[in-house]
């Protein structure tokens, strides 16, 4: 990254460091949130917008990821920050287990078969009561004291997500990132020049399941609790609207569209809960129609920053 | 990325990450809200399928507000409800409780539909010493199993609602029984409660047959087949709502209702009778709220003046269960916060574990003071048709909660026995 | 041994199993209705269409006006039946002259987040509109009862649903194989940019063939209206099962969705009799396996 743009990244680390201290405990929360769903959206995005694969069961892995920190410091007594590190690794466990049946399909086929596993892991979820607590979840999942305040939260939260941010972009401006999108492209082609398509895809699919996991583990502990319906494909869509109001050609549109999207819902679902799908129905639609690039769209005007746009 | 253009634009990008940090910082320094009125926040479903039930529940609780204030409040103030969706996720309730906690600084919790729900609350308002009531969630997990004294529940748990039913189901002389339940945790609790209890008191019953379709199910066709192979004289319906009339329209010209005798706490409730009309299920025993039965005005004369008082409110709607238990849980609260004499979270809840007694147009709630549940009365009826055409709950039966309830000692087992589990 | 004991009585009762079988045929007769518009809104513009079940709800509920507003009359039904998918024809004109038209040629992905807006939107609209009660229909007087198959009560309305469907197939057919439109329609599927060329108005043509199918959603979701409760949520369950559906038959296949239909309906029937323990997850389960074994469905094609 240039010179300039260090700086402010540099500049906009010290806003969120100081912001604990000026704005009230709840929009610190909304931050934590917002930076959870930035990771989830990231990660997607890799698969999405840098692969060209949409998965309708992303919200898998980050549910496997949220059960599996919950059920080891609830049942197993593990220390939150063990669990947490374990939390990616069993979800990018699973994303291999079934990304290996799911990169053979292409486009809605691809999609689809995400979906049922996706609802797999759900029922297994659901049905498992005996280890899961089944609908009625686990509770009290809540992190050591020393992590409990808000703000505690919001700098380690901030921490994880932002490594792990650095290491997606790392992943992205790699040799594999560029071979990925040459993947995304023309999947021909890349085979012609040596490309492995199939594992580039399956690596890529491995991924995103890491740090959806890891945004599944963040979660739990934010949320003090877990439940089955962290796995169903109502959550899958979460991200997906988020990286497309965001703009998925770039690498931080899914940042811009979790703000964005986060922002919007706190401030209209609470006050029309009937009306806020309405809504949002009406600004997806409009950010599609009008702003084709997303979020960053309004910001960036004529960019190719990471790719050129999916066309048909 | 290389220089030149670029950085301006990557210049407003952050910008713009700036500017939205600060719009969120800006709208967030609203001013406080006014100390003054007494505030509640009640979390619930008000998007979706649940709105069938909780916007009846909401206008019971605006109605029971209304009359509260009008005659000067809670100590003197005016008692105040702030509503939030929880579009039914625990995890969207416990963000909200959240909120409401730290952000609007309410003084109580309420709420809750989905057992989940309440029990994700209860949890939160345990680790953060706030005082919750749930209301219209029925698990009987919320004050047993895994009650504590910062939660009350202020409407029936389904041990009650259930054992009632049992109880009118034992006086029959149907021995096979089989039943269809929801496959989830209040379906599996519904039954579990039901056949336990029926078993005991009538130990010659036989199960036959067990059908768990899954919540929300479209198609009961094949359950509806198994129902009639069963062998069974009556089945129990956990179901409800839009998936139980899925099954009574679809089950009807199977003819399982003349085979079979039917057993459905929830189908006696307008928001599935209604829909049903013609097709609704004669003869089937139920449970609901009959606040239009003649043999209850006379039990209750105060209950018909209510009615057409809610009707005046509510701009021409019929009363419904719902109405009735927001109405009850808004007076519940405001009766434990007089008695306290205070907001203060422990002096309230000290009044709770002491229990009160309240009269309804419906008959009288007992806020048990042990396990900080409440009991109402409750109604067991069978389905027939009336003279304007219209499906009602007649032949009504009051049974009141106190007699089928738990008892202390009971309830004090049951949460030894599941802290002993949380241990293992 | 609890599914040996719902196994055995199957094992001996022929007529049960019959009944069953038919049962499943319903279920798979009124799911290829469902799901055949999305293959063909597929089929021809490539858009995965996620309102579809948008548009059968929107056609059960006005299902339920029409019967509440008309007169009583023995024909009501046959009214109301005919009425309410005209009035989902229309809507789905509108939205397609007024909102897909703009982003045919985007990203399908781009198209299908449209199409999700499209499901937001409708659901609240409908909320708002009827409110949150449930509401049904009645069965028509002359379909209200049952026949006796070889001595078990089968409801009436389903031979409806079982005679309908393969007549709607049929003229499907006739209409895709025999007439000048269905042709285009055909062409449409392989090579529109050459359609154009030839001078057809490909667009029109897609606003018929999406008005065609939003009218096949309101068929499916007025002829339903009788057997299940007309509630909110039953836009997400349809799509759901529709999209299914489709896939596992093959994306713009229409014998794939037949087949696929039938498969799932019978599925549906005596699964969940022989393996209650997953009902919840038979449908997903089945589209998993077909898919390992089919990446494009049964019938479907590699995509360009």
């Amino acid at each position: 990254m240039t010179p300039v743009a260090w700086r402010w990244l540099v500049a906009l680390l010290i806003v969120l460091l100081l912001l604990p201290l000026v704005i009230p405990a709840f929009f610190v929360l909304l931050l934590i949130e917002i930076a959870i769903l930035a990771l989830f959206a990231t990660a997607f995005n890799l698969l999405m917008g840098f692969g060209g694969m949409v998965s309708f069961g992303h919200a898998a892995y980050f549910a496997l990821g949220a059960y599996t920190a919950a059920l080891l410091v609830k049942k197993a007594g593990v220390a939150m920050l063990l669990a947490l590190a374990a939390a990616p690794l069993v979800a990018a466990a699973g994303a291999l287990f079934f990304g290996v049946f799911i990169v053979r399909l292409t486009a809605t086929y691809f999609a689809m078969l995400s979906l049922a596993c996706g609802q797999i892991v759900f029922t297994i979820i659901f049905k498992w009561t005996s280890l899961t607590g089944g609908d009625n979840g686990l509770l009290n999942v809540w992190p050591p004291p020393l992590l409990k305040a808000p703000a505690a939260y919001y700098y380690f939260t901030l921490a994880v997500v932002g490594l792990s941010i650095l290491a997606l972009h790392a992943i992205v401006q790699s040799p594999f990132g560029y071979a990925l999108k040459a993947v995304r492209e023309n999947p021909r082609r890349a085979r012609f020049i040596g490309v492995n398509v199939r594992r580039h895809q399956l690596i890529a699919f491995v991924l995103s399941g890491f740090f959806s996991g890891l945004a599944g583990g963040l979660f739990a502990f934010f949320n003090g609790s877990v439940f089955p319906d962290f796995a169903y494909f109502n959550k899958s869509f979460e991200p997906l609207v988020v990286v497309l109001l965001g703009g998925m050609q770039s690498f931080f549109g899914p940042l811009a569209g979790a703000l964005g999207f986060k922002v919007l819902e706190t401030f209209i679902a609470r006050q029309w809960p009937i009306y806020w799908p309405l809504f949002l129905g009406i600004v997806v639609i409009a950010v599609v129609v009008l702003l084709p690039r997303g979020f960053v769209g309004l910001l960036e005007a004529r960019t190719w920053r990471i790719g050129p746009a999916r066309r048909k | 990325m290389r220089l030149g253009p670029r950085t301006a634009r990557s210049r407003r990008a952050w910008l713009s990450i700036l500017l939205s940090l600060l719009l969120v910082i800006a709208l967030g320094a609203d001013p406080a809200a006014a100390q003054k009125p007494i505030r509640i926040g009640e979390i619930n479903s008000y998007s979706g399928l649940a709105t069938v039930f909780t916007f009846p529940y909401k206008e019971g609780i605006e109605m029971a507000l209304k009359e509260i204030n009008d005659s000067g409040g809670v100590l003197g103030r005016p008692l105040e409800f702030v509503f939030r969706d929880d579009k039914l996720r625990p995890d969207e309730a416990v963000k909200a409780a959240r909120e409401l906690v730290i952000q609007e600084k309410v003084d109580f919790l309420a709420g809750c539909i989905t057992s989940a729900v309440g029990l994700a609350i209860s949890a939160f308002a345990k680790e953060n010493k706030v005082l919750y009531f749930a209301t219209h969630c029925q698990t009987s997990r919320l004050t047993w199993d895994d009650g504590h004294k910062y939660v009350a529940h202020t409407t029936n748990n389904v041990t009650q609602y259930v054992r009632v039913m049992a109880r009118r189901a034992a006086q029959l002389p149907y021995k096979k029984w089989a039943h269809i339940s929801p496959d989830y945790e209040y379906g599996h609790n519904m039954w579990e409660e039901f056949s336990t209890y029926l078993k005991q008191v009538k130990p010659d019953v036989l199960y036959v047959q067990q059908n768990w379709p899954k919540l929300g199910e479209t198609d009961h066709s094949s359950y509806i087949t198994a129902l009639l192979q069963s062998g069974a004289d009556a089945f129990f319906s956990a179901l409800w709502g839009a998936q139980e009339i899925n099954f009574v329209k679809q089950a009807r010209p199977f003819g399982l209702f003349d085979k079979l005798h039917f057993f459905a706490p929830a189908v006696g409730n307008p928001d599935e009778l209604d829909p049903l009309g013609k097709e609704a299920p004669i003869g089937a025993i139920t449970s609901g709220f009959a606040w239009y039965d003649e043999g209850l005005h006379k039990l209750h004369p105060k209950l018909p003046e209510w009615s057409k008082r809610y009707t005046e409110f509510s701009k021409g709607k019929e009363p419904k269960l719902g109405a009735s238990w927001g109405y009850a849980s808004a007076y519940i609260i405001a009766e434990a916060i007089k008695r306290a004499k205070s907001t203060d979270t422990d002096k309230v809840i000290a009044v709770l574990s002491e229990g009160f007694e309240m009269e309804f147009p419906w008959g009288k709630v007992i806020m048990r003071g042990c396990d900080q549940q409440a009991i109402p009365p409750q109604w067991v009826g069978t389905v027939k048709v009336n003279a304007q055409g219209r499906p009602i709950m007649t032949d009504v039966l009051e049974v009141h909660g106190k007699d089928v309830v738990k008892s202390c000692d009971e309830v004090m087992k049951l949460r030894a026995a599941a802290t002993e589990k949380q241990k293992k | 041994m609890e599914f040996l004991a719902g196994l055995f009585p199957w094992i001996t009762n022929g007529p049960l199993i019959l009944v069953q079988v038919m049962s499943g045929l319903s279920v798979g007769m009124f799911l290829f209705l469902v799901s055949v518009g999305m293959s063909l809104i597929f089929g021809v513009t490539r858009i995965v269409n996620l309102a579809h079940g948008s548009f059968y709800m929107v056609g059960a509920y006005l299902m339920v006006t029409l019967i509440e507003g008309l007169p009583e009359h023995p024909l009501r039904f046959w009214g109301a039946l005919l009425l309410a998918p005209l009035g989902v024809a229309v809507l789905g004109g509108l939205i397609e002259v007024a909102l897909l038209r703009r982003i045919y040629g985007r990203d399908p992905l781009m198209q299908l987040i449209v199409t999700f807006g499209l499901i937001l939107i409708i659901g609240t609209l409908v909320l708002i509109v009827w409110g949150p009660d449930n509401k049904s229909v009645p069965r028509p007087e002359a379909l209200a009862g049952s026949v006796r198959i070889l001595g078990q009560p089968f409801p009436s309305y389903y031979l409806l649903v079982l005679g309908l469907a393969p007549l709607v197939a049929v003229c499907l057919w006739l209409i895709f194989y025999r007439t000048r439109w269905g042709m285009l329609i055909r062409a449409a599927t392989v090579d529109r940019e050459m359609l154009g060329a030839l001078g057809v108005d490909v667009s029109r043509l897609y606003t018929e063939v999406f008005m065609f199918a939003s009218w096949l959603a309101g068929l499916g979701g007025a002829l339903a209206a009788p057997t299940v409760a007309v509630a909110l949520g039953m836009d997400g369950d349809v799509l759901i099962t529709a999209f299914v559906v489709v896939v596992i038959g093959g994306l713009g296949s229409f014998a794939g969705s037949f087949i696929s239909a039938l498969l799932v309906g019978e599925l549906q029937s005596f699964g969940i009799l022989i393996i209650p323990a997953i009902s919840i997850v038979l449908l997903f389960a089945l589209m998993a396996v077909v898919l390992v074994v089919r990446p494009w469905g049964l019938l479907g094609r590699p995509e360009e």
